[in-house]
């Protein structure tokens, strides 16, 4: 149903007047989705306007003869339905005006030029106040530096020098990878604060080489630019260029090839860092560090920052010609805005920005994803930089909150009060707003949700015992087999020791030689008896002390369980030297979990009586199985002794070493404090012994790392969510 | 004929030297273009609030209690001059003018200046200012909308603050609410004037175009706001796009026009500039009719819309209500719906192949114009918002219950009004000009006005013209008893009670006035007085030539009193004399048979009885079938008719407050649509500055 009014009350303001396109004003068709589109542009101020082939014959039968009447009502009759209206006439008259692109018979007073171009500014400043994480400020017209550059490259401007490119980075790619472990692994003393002035340095070079890419075959193409300035990116100062000419150009693919420009500038300076990287692997000097910086820097920002369509960068632009739809950010928020007002206001005849059904689903999903995006990114950075620097931090936080969120907030409540299209069921939309926000407020603020946190943890048992041998030796006899069952006291290996017999039996004869010598000193020589005395005694000691020993050469359990014998110990007659584990007997009955918790987000752990929450667990490597588990041992206070080296990152667990601790311990020292619990499975009273034995074998073996989620008593999502903040901060802010 | 001339003002006065002569051609241009320029934005945002602080803070200024010791004061000094010869008199008057001609005057001087010109009202006219009317007169002059009850003596009031104003602005237009007005006020109040060194005209319908130039010309200019606006607006036509007084001359001696011996072909302006405005029922002028933008309009060529008008109309009656179209009363729209949207595509088609207009092909545009159709046949009654004369569609103003002659609907909407009476299809016209009494009284830099009914239109009075409201205490506690309203059920049951309302007070010899709200209903109820054989006469837009006749008989009370049966017509500025036996019997009575959409217009037709201390009553009778109640509380209304099912329904608790909510939201809505029309003059001067 279009109720689009064919008459406007103000046509007699614009009907006489006889506007023409400024005499410079460039005119470029361009195609979207298989329709066409007009680009009114003026080189000389870089002012856009984009018309659809009606609004186009429209304004190019205003030639400064027609007035405007007469070419309103040319179009009536050439296009029907789908003609101008008077209102649409004066809206695009009024928005090329506005663009200075149209030059009329009208003298406009300068006080109202003046206002409106102090109208102008002031939007300006309001936009680059709202995005303080992307200020921009213009310094200069790169426009000689590119004249010279641009030839010198041009021969590589092309299609081969395109796929030229892309040959360069797949095969820095695949000569990367055998590597990325210690890629990853350097990226830690990369960002250490002693890194900081060569990583600068790098960024800022790359970064202007970056814009150079875009300047550079933005003027290939044929298109100017005549701003480079510095903008601030997420509080990191950054060159820009103003390429904006690229959007007249006709193929879609030159536009792309502008927007695409800087990263493919970035990346070719990547590649060939990475081959220097490659070829300094063996002696790490000063190249070996500015490539790995290079590397970093162009990597990161392009896939965060440039690539990400979801912001306003180069993959933005690409990808909106890509899909061929213009202007994707606004007129995605214009999606969104004007299903809210068709479905949840029922505004009478919103404006759709799009028609076609299949853009329409570009947009909206477009729409969503840039916005849970926004949220993303403000929350990651915010909580990034609160541990930084608290005060910059909240500052920033609160800066943001403004600006993405109460800003919005305000305009939908000035637009509730205020807009036309409301005016006749204001009192309509205001209810349903204000439901609106109670629901959220009933959902987030008052209803109890369950409160659900995680934590992992390793399998290990309470009795469980490692046996290693006392000494030297070689293994006579295995009495049982891997994995058996054992009872306390069985004997599980036997080590043949021939030395120690051998030492035993020198140890005994030279024993009875001391006792020999010991009786003749008493007959002969009494002085001489004390020390022959005392050397028997040495002697009786040593015995009893390799007596022990052999008595250990047979390994028996220490209590029940499952013999676990290590590898090394399986095969008879192996060496075993002293101190080498052999068996393990763990007790199955004890088996339990083990969990660790940041200390920061768990001190409810420890002071939550157990009963008033549960804990559901599943295995990593089995996770439909759920199994109920009950804490058998909490955590009085916090330590940074972990539990299990599977638990820290390098074992693929959750908690961060830390990276000062001595090497030997580098497995066992957390870098925070953290809680170590224990949870052994569920089981009601009854519970046969059956039953828990295979409750206890669903855990799976020792050493198995276990997903833990504790369901604590419900609370709102506010209250959690703030409860999170708050331990968050707690954690991190460093004042 | 409607000019007064006046013996030249003394030369050697530095304000007005321009007047004294001839105004040249350069002034007149320099000072039009000027005020055209004055194009003041409505507030938004936070400059509402700051507005409305300026206001607060403007209104705190200048205090009722301050102005009545003033007022107070210049009545002690009336002594002082009772006794002085004329021509001393004058003397002091030229004297202390200069004061106010240079700006220099303080508090002292303006008492002064009053209680002279008061002196001069008494010796010239014979009535003497009393201390109210010289309050309202002082709140006037510091720029101030003062509510006066009807019968205090506007028309005086206005003339002993004139020469203050006209005194310290170039040029003071007085607006009053007829051309009788202002040709009477205008003639009547000269000799004051003169006397104060100022020159008076008056603009009316009949004045010649060549005789205005003169007119506009001189210090004092009476006028109605329909006709100087339009002056206004004829000049903006003929200046087109000039910015400066040199670009317009230059324009002009391009088509040799500057000079030609007929002005109104020349680029003379008319008007010479905006500088003051007193306004008369203020009210009325600056919100009522604030909504409806006067347009200058020429008739189009083309005529063969005609038959597609008739097309429409005939279309739109085959189409069924609620089923194929939804009528909006209130926003005066029509939705097509689904059905309705097929059945049109297939009328379309049949009306194309039987050899209709080549219109009918395209869809957008057929709909558009079944939809007015159907606007035109739902929302337009005959009766209410307009009548046919003379084989003429003529509109009748809401607010006035006056015939507009010459004025139509836009867009096309007159056509298909016209089309659906099967009168004769005019031509569609098309707006050379345009522009909104919001608008055009913004301009000024100085605006007073007077009301009966300021208090009630306090916000828009104070957020779009900035002027602050001040309500002046009545010379005589008001006598008028208000009688508690009476609500019915149905429009018939009301038209009954009130008809043996009428017959009830008519036998106790009291003068009755019954107000209603369009033609159609002062035809109803006639009728009704006429079947009870109660003598009565008529006041509607169909009567107006007897107006004066009728109002005159309107106060006549005892065995023969008057029933006088009148819309909106006699509800501003209608003075009823009552003559000695009606105010024995008790004074006018007046019914108010409906509640209108704003309650000024209700206290304003109520005014009419009590006035100047006279006794008097009023009622109000209102049915659920009202106008009112179907647009604005069309739920609630339905709720009571279903629980209470009794003819009258005064006692149902919170009917009252039913009727003033809606009454409320009537205003509201009213208001909303005012600030849109507003918001698009803004919009459009914004993103096409200097066209237009």
């Amino acid at each position: 149903m279009s109720e689009r009014n064919t008459f406007s009350p103000f046509w007699h303001r614009v009907r006489a007047l006889k506007p023409r396109l400024r005499p410079h004003v460039q005119i470029t068709r361009q195609g979207y989705l298989g329709r066409r589109w007009y680009v009114v542009q003026d080189p000389s101020s870089n002012g856009f306007y984009r018309l659809n082939p009606v609004a186009h014959e429209m304004v190019a039968l205003l030639d400064g003869s027609r007035t405007v009447d007469e070419a309103w009502q040319l179009g009536l009759t050439r296009h029907g339905d789908e003609a101008l209206t008077q209102n649409d006439v004066i809206t695009v008259l009024s928005q090329l005006y506005g663009a200075n692109l149209l030059q009329a018979d009208i003298a406009p007073e300068a006080e109202q030029l003046l206002s409106r171009g102090n109208d102008r500014r002031k939007k300006k400043f309001i936009g680059q106040a709202i995005g303080l994480m992307y200020f921009r400020i213009p310094l200069f017209n790169p426009n000689s530096i590119l004249a010279a550059i641009e030839p010198v490259l041009r021969p590589l401007l092309n299609r081969f020098g395109f796929f030229a490119w892309l040959a360069l980075v797949i095969a820095a790619l695949v000569a990367l990878t055998p590597h990325w472990r210690t890629l990853v692994t350097g990226f830690d003393s990369a960002i250490a604060p002693a890194n900081w002035p060569v990583l600068l340095v790098s960024y800022v070079l790359l970064k202007l080489w970056h814009e150079t890419g875009h300047g550079v075959i933005c003027k290939r193409f044929g298109g100017q630019v005549p701003v480079f300035g510095a903008m601030m990116l997420v509080l990191v100062p950054s060159p820009y260029v103003d390429a904006s000419a690229s959007w007249s150009f006709r193929s879609k693919w030159q536009r792309m090839a502008v927007g695409a420009g800087g990263m493919m500038f970035e990346l070719f300076v990547a590649a060939i860092a990475a081959f220097v990287w490659l070829g300094t692997k063996d002696n790490p000097g000063l190249a070996h560090q500015v490539a790995y910086n290079i590397m970093l820097t162009s990597g990161i920002s392009t896939v965060v920052f440039n690539a990400n369509p979801l912001m306003k960068f180069d993959g933005y632009y690409i990808l909106s010609d890509l899909i061929e739809v213009p202007n994707l950010m606004q007129r995605s928020m214009n999606m969104l805005k004007f299903l809210c007002q068709k479905h949840i206001y029922r505004v009478e005849n919103p404006q759709s920005p799009t028609t076609r059904p299949g853009e329409a689903l570009i947009l909206i999903a477009y729409g969503i994803g840039a916005l849970i995006y926004r949220v993303v990114i403000f929350l990651s950075i915010t909580m990034y930089i609160l541990g930084k620097m608290f005060a910059l931090g909240v500052f920033l936080a609160i800066w943001t909150t403004a600006m993405w969120f109460l800003l919005p907030i305000g305009q939908w409540v000035h637009w509730l009060a205020t807009h036309q299209s409301l005016s006749h069921f204001r009192t309509r939309a205001i209810a349903t707003s204000l439901a609106l926000v109670a629901a959220g407020v009933l959902l987030i603020g008052v209803i109890p949700r369950p409160d659900y946190r995680r934590a992992t943890g390793v399998v290990n048992a309470d009795m469980q015992s490692r046996l290693f041998s006392a000494n030297n030796g070689t293994i006579a006899k295995i009495h049982v087999a891997n994995g058996a069952h054992v009872k306390q006291g069985d004997p599980l290996v036997t080590l043949e020791a021939p030395e120690l017999l051998t030492s035993l039996e020198y140890a005994k004869a030279q024993l009875r030689e001391a006792k020999l010598r010991q009786s003749q000193a008493m007959m002969q020589a009494p002085a001489a008896e004390q020390a022959a005395a005392e050397y028997a005694n040495m002697i009786d000691k040593q015995i009893a002390y390799m007596s022990e020993l052999v008595s250990k050469l047979v390994i028996t359990a220490p209590h029940d369980g499952t013999a676990v014998f290590a590898e090394g110990a399986r095969d008879i007659g192996r060496f075993i030297s002293e101190g080498t584990p052999l068996v393990e007997v763990i007790d199955e009955r004890t088996l339990r979990v083990a969990a660790v918790l940041p200390q920061a987000e768990a001190d409810w752990i420890a002071s939550m009586s157990s009963d008033k929450y549960t804990v559901e667990a599943r295995r990593i490597s089995i996770v439909d199985h759920v199994m109920t588990l009950t804490p058998t041992q909490l955590p009085r206070s916090a330590s940074t002794t972990i539990p299990h080296s599977a638990l820290t990152y390098a074992g693929g667990g959750t908690i961060e070493n830390d990276p000062k601790a001595q090497s030997q311990q580098l497995d066992t020292v957390a870098k925070r404090p953290i809680f170590t619990a224990a949870f052994i499975p569920k089981l009601p009273k009854d519970a046969t012994d059956e039953a828990r034995a295979q409750a206890l074998a669903d855990l799976g073996p020792t050493g198995e790392r276990i997903k833990l989620r504790f369901e604590l008593p419900s609370k709102p999502l506010l209250a959690q969510w703030l409860d999170r903040l708050d331990k968050a901060l707690q954690g991190r802010a460093k004042i | 004929m409607t000019s007064f001339p006046l013996n030249p003002v003394p030369a050697s006065l530095p304000g007005n030297a321009a007047t004294g002569g001839a105004m040249t051609n350069y002034t007149a241009l320099y000072e039009s273009l000027r005020s055209r320029k004055l194009k003041p934005v409505v507030p938004k945002n936070l400059d509402i609030l700051a507005v409305k602080l300026q206001v607060a803070a403007e209104r705190r200024r200048v205090t009722l209690k301050d102005l009545r010791r003033r007022a107070d004061q210049i009545v002690t000094l009336a002594p002082k001059f009772r006794n002085v010869s004329d021509a001393v008199l004058d003397q002091q008057i030229n004297d202390i003018r200069e004061v106010f001609v240079r700006r220099r005057q303080t508090a002292d001087h303006i008492d002064t200046a009053l209680a002279m010109i008061r002196e001069v009202a008494r010796r010239e006219t014979g009535e003497e200012p009393f201390a109210v009317q010289l309050v309202a007169a002082l709140a006037m002059q510091y720029g101030r909308m003062v509510e006066m009850l009807t019968g205090e003596g506007k028309t005086l009031t206005g003339s002993i603050t004139a020469p203050l104003i006209a005194w310290q602005h170039r040029w003071l237009h007085v607006l009053t609410v007829n051309d009788y007005l202002a040709q009477r006020d205008a003639q009547s109040r000269a000799c004051i004037f003169k006397r104060c060194g100022l020159r008076v005209g008056a603009i009316t319908q009949e004045t010649e175009n060549g005789e205005r130039f003169d007119i506009y010309a001189r210090d004092i200019v009476y006028g109605t706001p329909k006709q100087i606006v339009a002056d206004w607006l004829r000049d903006q036509i003929r200046l087109g796009r000039a910015t400066t007084p040199w670009n317009a001359r230059t324009m002009a001696s391009l088509i040799g026009g500057e000079d030609s011996a007929d002005k109104s072909r020349s680029i003379m302006p008319m008007v010479p500039g905006l500088h003051a405005a007193l306004v008369d029922e203020a009210d009325a002028v600056l919100v009522d009719e604030g909504v409806i933008p006067l347009i200058i309009a020429r008739a189009r060529q083309e005529d063969e819309m005609s038959q597609v008008y008739r097309e429409a109309a005939d279309l739109a009656s085959k189409l069924e209500d609620t089923i194929d179209f939804a009528i909006e009363p209130v926003r005066r729209r029509a939705t097509l719906k689904l059905r309705g949207e097929d059945r049109c595509k297939q009328l379309f088609a049949a009306l194309a192949d039987r050899g209709g207009s080549a219109i009918w092909r395209a869809t957008r545009r057929g709909e558009e114009l079944i939809r007015q159709a159907l606007v035109a046949r739902y929302c337009y009654i005959k009766g209410q918002q307009y009548e046919t004369v003379d084989g003429k569609v003529v509109i009748v103003d809401e607010y006035t219950g006056r015939f507009l002659p010459d004025r139509s609907w836009e867009h096309g909407l007159h056509q298909a009004v016209e089309a659906k009476e099967g009168v004769e299809v005019t031509a569609d016209r098309e707006t050379l000009a345009r522009l909104s009494f919001q608008r055009y009284f913004r301009s000024y830099p100085f605006m007073c006005g007077m009301t009966g009914t300021a208090a009630d239109a306090t916000g828009e009075m104070e957020s779009t013209y900035r002027r602050p409201v001040m309500v002046i205490p009545t010379n005589r506690p008001i006598a008028r008893k208000q009688m508690p309203t009476r609500v019915f059920r149905s429009a018939r049951e009301k038209w009954a009670a009130i008809a043996d309302s009428v017959a009830d007070i008519h036998n106790q010899g009291r003068p009755i006035l019954v107000g209603t709200r369009s033609v159609a209903a002062s035809e109803t109820i006639a009728r009704m007085l006429e079947q009870r054989g109660i003598q009565h006469s008529v006041l509607n837009a169909n009567f107006d030539k007897d107006e004066a006749e009728i109002i005159a008989r309107a106060g006549k009370g005892g065995l023969s009193a008057n029933v006088t049966v009148a819309t909106n017509m006699a509800g501003r500025g209608t003075d009823i004399k009552l003559d000695d036996l009606a105010k024995s019997a008790g004074g006018l009575h007046v019914i108010l048979t409906e509640m209108h959409s704003a309650k000024r217009i209700d206290r304003q037709f109520i005014g009419r009885a009590g006035r100047q201390g006279d006794p008097g009553s009023a009622q109000i009778f209102a049915s659920l079938e009202d106008e009112l109640l179907r647009k604005f509380a069309k739920w609630p209304s339905h709720i009571i008719r279903q629980r209470f099912p009794k003819s009258e329904l005064t006692d149902i608790p919170g009917i009252l407050k039913l009727l003033n909510w809606s009454q409320r939201r009537a205003q509201s809505h009213d208001r909303n649509n005012r600030d849109s029309v507003l918001k698009q003059d803004d919009w459009i001067d914004k993103h096409l500055p200097g066209v237009g």
